[in-house]
C-alpha cells in the first residue's frame, strides 16, 4: 500500500583499506575490522528498524574495487527461503536484519579473501564509492512509484588518508549530491580529511572525527542515525570551519593572496612574467619612482 | 554715495522720511533714501533684510510705504508729491515687490535647506542631536560638508518635470444644463491653464481685457459663446471677441502645413483618402481638388482641420520652452508648434533611416577580432587539489604484505558479535563527549549576542557608532596636516573625541557593566579612538622635532 511517508534512504560507505587496517590491527587490537563492522551493522539495523520504509545500501570501498555489501544482487527482499544455511532467524531478530547481516559478512569475507597485494595501489578508492553511492541512489528514486519521495544521505567512514589523485573526481561527486540534494555525512576514525570537510560543508552534511574509536557505534547511533529533518530537533557538535584556502599550482603550498593568471586562471603564490601554464607575458608597469626613495613594485596582470 | 558698480532701478524724489525731504532709491541689492541736498545715504536697507512692505490704505490723506525688516524694525516713507505722490508710491511698492521675493528665498534658503535635511534623514537628526545639541562638536563643523554636498541634490531634485496637457481638456469641460436654458460651464484652473498654453492667443486676449474692461467670468462666458470655441467656425463679423483669435489659427495651420513634416521617408504629399472601394487602398486617379466637395465634406474639412490644428498645438506646449513674455512682444510665429523639432532633421537622416530597416546587427557576420587561443602546457595542474603531493606515512612493501595478511587472517574467522559492540562506560564516555558541553560540542551552543544584550542598548550603541564615525572621519580627513587650517582642525578634532568619550562612551559602558555582565560592547569604539589618539600623539611629537 502506498504510504505518506517519505522514504529515506541511508548508504553507508565504509573505507576497508587492507593496508589501513592491518597496520591498525597491529597498533590496536581492540578497535580492529570486525568491530568496524559490527558497529556499523548495529547502526544500520538501527536504521531499517526506525520505520518500516526505511533503506539501506552498505558499499565497502577497497584500494581495488568497490563493493556492494547490501543489497546483493542476486538476493530479492522476501526470498528468505532461498537461504541454504539459515531459515529464519536464530535469536528472534526480525528476519530482514538477520537476512541483511548475514549477507554483510559474507560479502566482507568474500572481498577480503579476493585482496592482492598490488605495490601501486594502496588507496581507498572513495571517490569511486560515493559515485556508485550516487548512482545507486538515482537508480533507487527512478524506480519509486508514482508520488513517493525519498530523501537519502550518504555516510562515510573513513580510515585511511585521503587521495590527492582523486581529488577532481570527488569534487565532481560533491557537487553532484549538492545537485541532488543528498547529505554527505563523514564519520573519520584516523585522520582529518580536507575533502571530506568540504563535502559535508557543501552538502550540508555532518563531519565528525571521533575521538574514541572503540565507542564508535555510540557516536554512529547518536550523531549519524537520524535524518536531516530530525537533526534540526537535535543539538549536535557544531559545524568545523573548513579551509577553503586554495594551493598555488607551483608549490602546492595553500595560500591567501596570491597572483591569478588572467588567461588560464591558473594561482601562483609569486609574481612571475610568464605565466607558466599558458605561455603569456604579462608587463609589469612601475611608477615613477623617484631617485632617492626606494619604491615596492607594485604588479598588475 | 551709492557705488558706482550698483544699478539703480527707479528714483523717486519728494519722499520724507522722518519728517524730512529726500530722495528715495531703489537698487539692485538695497533700497536706500538720501535727505534732500545731502550726498549719503542715511537709510539704506538691503532686500535681504526686508521681510516684507507695507502701503497706507487708499483712502488715507498720507501715502505711505512701510518697510519692515527681519528684526522688526519698520521704515516708513512718506511720499509727498503734489501730482503723482500715489504713482510713485505704486511704481515703488511694484518694485519692491518683484526684487524682494528674489532676495529673501536666499537668506532662508540655507536655514530651510538644513531643516529640510535633518527631517527628512532620522539618521541624520540622531547624530546632529548627539554631536551638536551636547555640545561636542559646533554646529557649522557639522554642516560644513552636508551643506555643499546637499545643495547640489536640491539643485537636481528640484527641476521637476513639467506636467503635459491633455489632449481633451476642452471636451472635459462638461457644460451642465441649468434649468432654464441655459448651461453651466465649470473652469478649474487646471483647464484654464491648459487653454492658455495651447492657445496663446486667447491668452493673450486674456491679459488685454481682464481686468480692464471684462472681468473673468464675462471674459469666460464670451469664450463659451463665440464661434471660436464652437465646432464650426463661421465668422460673425469684427464684433466678436475671438474673430481674431480665428484668423491667427488659420494662420498659424497654414505656416504649420507649409513647414511639413521634415522626416524623409513620408511624403505627406501623396496621401489620399480616395479609396476604390472599402479595403482596396487608394486610388490612383486624378486627384479632386477643392471645388467640386459637396457641402457634407465641407464641414468634415472644416472639423478635420480643427482637431489637426488643436493636436498640434497641444504638442507644441511640450516643446515651446519660451514663455508669456515672449508672446506678449506678439511673437505670432511661435502659434505653430513644428518650429522647434524640425530643426533637428538633417539629409542624412535619410539614410541612416533606411540603413536601420534593412541591417540587423545579429545577422551580420562577425569580422571578429582575432583572439587569442588558449593553450595550455601543463593542465594536469588544475586536477590537482589543496592536498599534499606526497602522502604522509610511506609503507615498505613488507608492511603492505604483512597487513593484508593479517586482515585476511581476520575477515576469515568473522563472525558478527552485534551484543559486544559497546560496553556502557565507552558509550557513557562517548554520550559525554557529545552532550553540550562536551569536547566536541565547544563552539557551537553560543548564544548570538544579539539575543543576550536587549534592544534599547542596541539602538543606543547603533547611534553611538555613528556619533563616532562621524567625528572620526572629521579627524582623519585632516591627515595629511599641510595647511594652518588643519592643524587647528585635528587639534580641535581630537579634543571633539576626547568629550565624546568622556560624555557619551563612559556613561555607556558604566550602564552596561551595571546591568549585564562581561559583554564587551565598546571594546571596538574605544579601539578605534586610541588609534586616532595615537595618530595625534606621533604627529604632535613629529611636529614638536620639526620645530625644535
Amino acid at each position: 500500500m502506498a504510504s505518506d511517508d517519505e522514504l529515506s534512504l541511508l548508504v553507508i560507505v565504509v573505507d576497508v583499506n587492507p593496508i589501513w587496517w592491518g597496520q591498525q590491527a597491529q597498533r590496536e587490537p581492540e578497535f580492529t575490522l570486525s568491530k568496524c563492522m559490527d558497529s556499523v551493522m548495529v547502526m544500520s539495523n538501527a536504521h531499517l528498524v526506525m520505520t518500516r520504509s526505511n533503506k539501506l545500501a552498505i558499499i565497502a570501498s577497497h584500494c581495488q574495487e568497490s563493493h556492494f555489501l547490501y543489497p546483493n544482487k542476486h538476493w530479492k527482499a522476501g526470498d528468505f527461503a532461498g537461504d541454504e544455511s539459515s531459515c529464519g532467524s536464530r535469536d528472534g531478530k526480525y528476519e530482514l536484519l538477520t537476512v541483511g547481516n548475514d549477507l554483510i559478512t559474507e560479502e566482507i569475507k568474500n572481498l577480503m579473501e579476493r585482496t592482492e597485494v598490488r605495490g601501486q595501489q594502496t588507496e581507498t578508492l572513495l571517490a569511486g564509492s560515493l559515485a556508485k553511492a550516487l548512482c545507486y541512489i538515482h537508480r533507487v528514486t527512478k524506480e519509486l512509484e508514482a508520488g513517493q519521495e525519498m530523501k537519502s544521505r550518504i555516510l562515510v567512514i573513513k580510515a585511511a588518508d585521503d587521495s590527492a589523485l582523486q581529488y577532481m573526481n570527488f569534487m565532481n561527486v560533491i557537487f553532484a549530491a549538492q545537485k541532488q540534494s543528498i547529505l554527505i555525512d563523514a564519520c573519520v576514525l584516523d585522520a582529518d580529511s580536507g575533502l571530506l570537510q568540504q563535502a559535508s560543508d557543501i552538502t550540508g552534511g555532518l563531519y565528525l572525527k571521533v575521538p574514541q574509536k572503540i565507542a564508535l557505534a555510540q557516536y554512529l547511533l547518536w550523531v549519524f542515525l537520524p535524518d536531516s529533518d530530525q537533526r534540526s530537533q537535535l543539538v549536535l557538535p557544531p559545524p568545523v570551519h573548513v579551509d577553503y584556502r586554495a594551493a598555488c599550482f607551483c608549490h602546492r603550498n595553500l595560500i591567501e593572496i596570491g597572483y591569478v593568471c588572467s588567461v588560464c586562471l591558473s594561482i601562483f603564490c609569486n609574481f612571475s612574467p610568464i605565466c607558466t601554464t599558458c605561455e603569456t607575458a604579462f608587463k609589469i608597469a612601475l611608477p615613477h619612482a623617484m631617485k632617492a626613495k626606494k619604491k615596492k613594485l607594485k604588479p598588475t596582470t | 554715495m551709492a557705488t558706482s558698480s550698483e544699478e539703480v532701478l527707479l528714483i523717486v524724489k519728494r519722499v520724507r522720511q522722518k519728517k524730512q525731504d529726500g530722495a528715495l532709491y531703489l537698487m539692485a541689492e538695497r533700497v536706500a533714501w538720501a535727505p534732500e541736498g545731502k550726498d549719503r545715504f542715511s537709510v539704506s536697507h538691503l532686500y535681504a533684510d526686508i521681510r516684507c512692505q507695507k502701503i497706507s490704505p487708499d483712502g488715507k490723506s498720507k501715502i505711505q510705504l512701510q518697510l519692515v525688516l527681519h528684526t522688526g524694525e519698520t521704515t516708513n516713507f512718506h511720499f509727498t508729491s503734489e501730482s503723482s505722490a500715489v504713482k510713485d508710491r505704486d511704481a515703488a511698492k511694484d518694485l519692491l515687490q518683484q526684487l524682494l521675493p528674489k532676495f529673501k528665498r536666499k537668506a532662508n534658503k540655507e536655514l530651510e535647506e538644513k531643516n529640510r535635511m535633518l527631517q527628512e534623514d532620522p539618521l541624520l537628526f540622531q547624530l546632529y542631536k548627539d554631536l551638536v545639541v551636547s555640545q561636542v562638536i559646533s554646529a557649522e563643523e557639522f554642516w560644513a560638508n552636508r551643506v555643499s554636498m546637499n545643495s547640489v541634490d536640491h539643485s537636481l531634485t528640484s527641476s521637476k518635470q513639467e506636467v503635459g496637457i491633455s489632449a481633451a481638456f476642452l471636451a472635459d469641460v462638461r457644460p451642465q444644463t441649468d434649468g432654464c436654458n441655459g448651461l453651466r460651464y465649470n473652469l478649474t484652473s487646471d483647464i484654464i491653464e491648459s487653454i492658455f498654453r495651447t492657445y496663446p492667443a486667447v491668452k493673450q486676449k486674456y491679459r488685454e481685457n481682464v481686468p480692464h474692461n471684462l472681468t473673468e467670468k464675462e471674459f469666460w462666458t464670451r469664450f463659451f459663446q463665440s464661434h471660436y470655441f464652437h465646432r464650426d467656425r463661421i465668422s460673425t463679423g469684427s464684433q466678436d471677441l475671438f474673430a481674431e483669435c480665428g484668423k491667427l489659427d488659420e494662420q498659424g495651420l497654414k505656416s504649420m502645413v507649409g513647414q511639413g513634416v521634415r522626416n524623409p521617408m513620408v511624403d505627406l504629399m501623396s496621401f489620399e483618402d480616395k479609396s476604390l472601394d472599402e479595403g482596396y487602398g487608394i486610388s490612383s486617379g486624378p486627384s479632386t481638388s477643392g471645388h467640386n466637395k459637396t457641402l457634407k465634406e465641407n464641414s468634415n474639412a472644416a472639423i478635420i482641420k480643427r482637431f489637426n490644428h488643436h493636436s498640434a498645438m497641444v504638442l507644441a506646449t511640450g516643446l515651446r520652452k519660451q514663455d508669456a513674455q515672449n508672446e506678449q512682444n506678439g511673437e505670432t510665429s511661435s502659434t505653430d508648434g513644428n518650429s522647434k523639432d524640425s530643426d533637428f532633421f538633417q539629409p542624412s537622416v535619410k539614410k541612416v533611416k533606411l540603413k536601420e530597416s534593412i541591417e540587423y546587427a545579429d545577422l551580420v557576420q562577425e569580422n571578429g577580432r582575432k583572439a587569442v587561443s588558449l593553450n595550455l602546457k601543463k593542465s594536469d595542474r588544475y586536477s590537482h587539489g589543496p592536498t599534499p603531493v606526497q602522502c604522509q606515512q610511506y609503507a615498505t612493501s613488507q608492511d603492505i604484505i604483512n597487513s593484508v595478511n593479517c586482515i585476511r587472517h581476520e575477515t576469515a574467522d568473522y563472525t558478527p558479535r552485534l551484543t559486544q559492540v559497546l560496553s556502557s562506560s565507552t558509550a557513557n564516555t562517548a554520550i559525554a563527549a557529545l552532550s553540550p558541553g562536551g569536547v566536541l560540542m565547544q563552539g557551537g551552543t553560543q548564544q548570538a549576542i544579539n539575543q543576550m544584550v536587549p534592544n534599547d542598548a542596541q539602538c543606543e550603541l547603533k547611534h553611538l557608532y555613528v556619533a563616532a564615525g562621524e567625528l572620526l572621519r572629521h579627524f582623519w580627513s585632516c591627515f595629511p596636516v599641510n595647511t594652518p587650517f588643519l592643524e587647528e582642525k585635528v587639534v580641535k578634532m581630537r579634543s571633539n573625541l576626547e568629550r565624546f568619550q568622556v560624555t557619551k562612551l563612559c556613561p555607556f559602558q558604566e550602564k552596561m557593566q551595571r546591568q549585564y555582565l562581561s559583554t564587551n560592547l565598546t571594546g571596538h569604539l574605544e579601539e578605534m579612538l586610541q588609534t586616532a589618539y595615537n595618530k595625534f600623539h606621533t604627529w604632535q611629537t613629529r611636529r614638536m622635532l620639526r620645530k625644535t
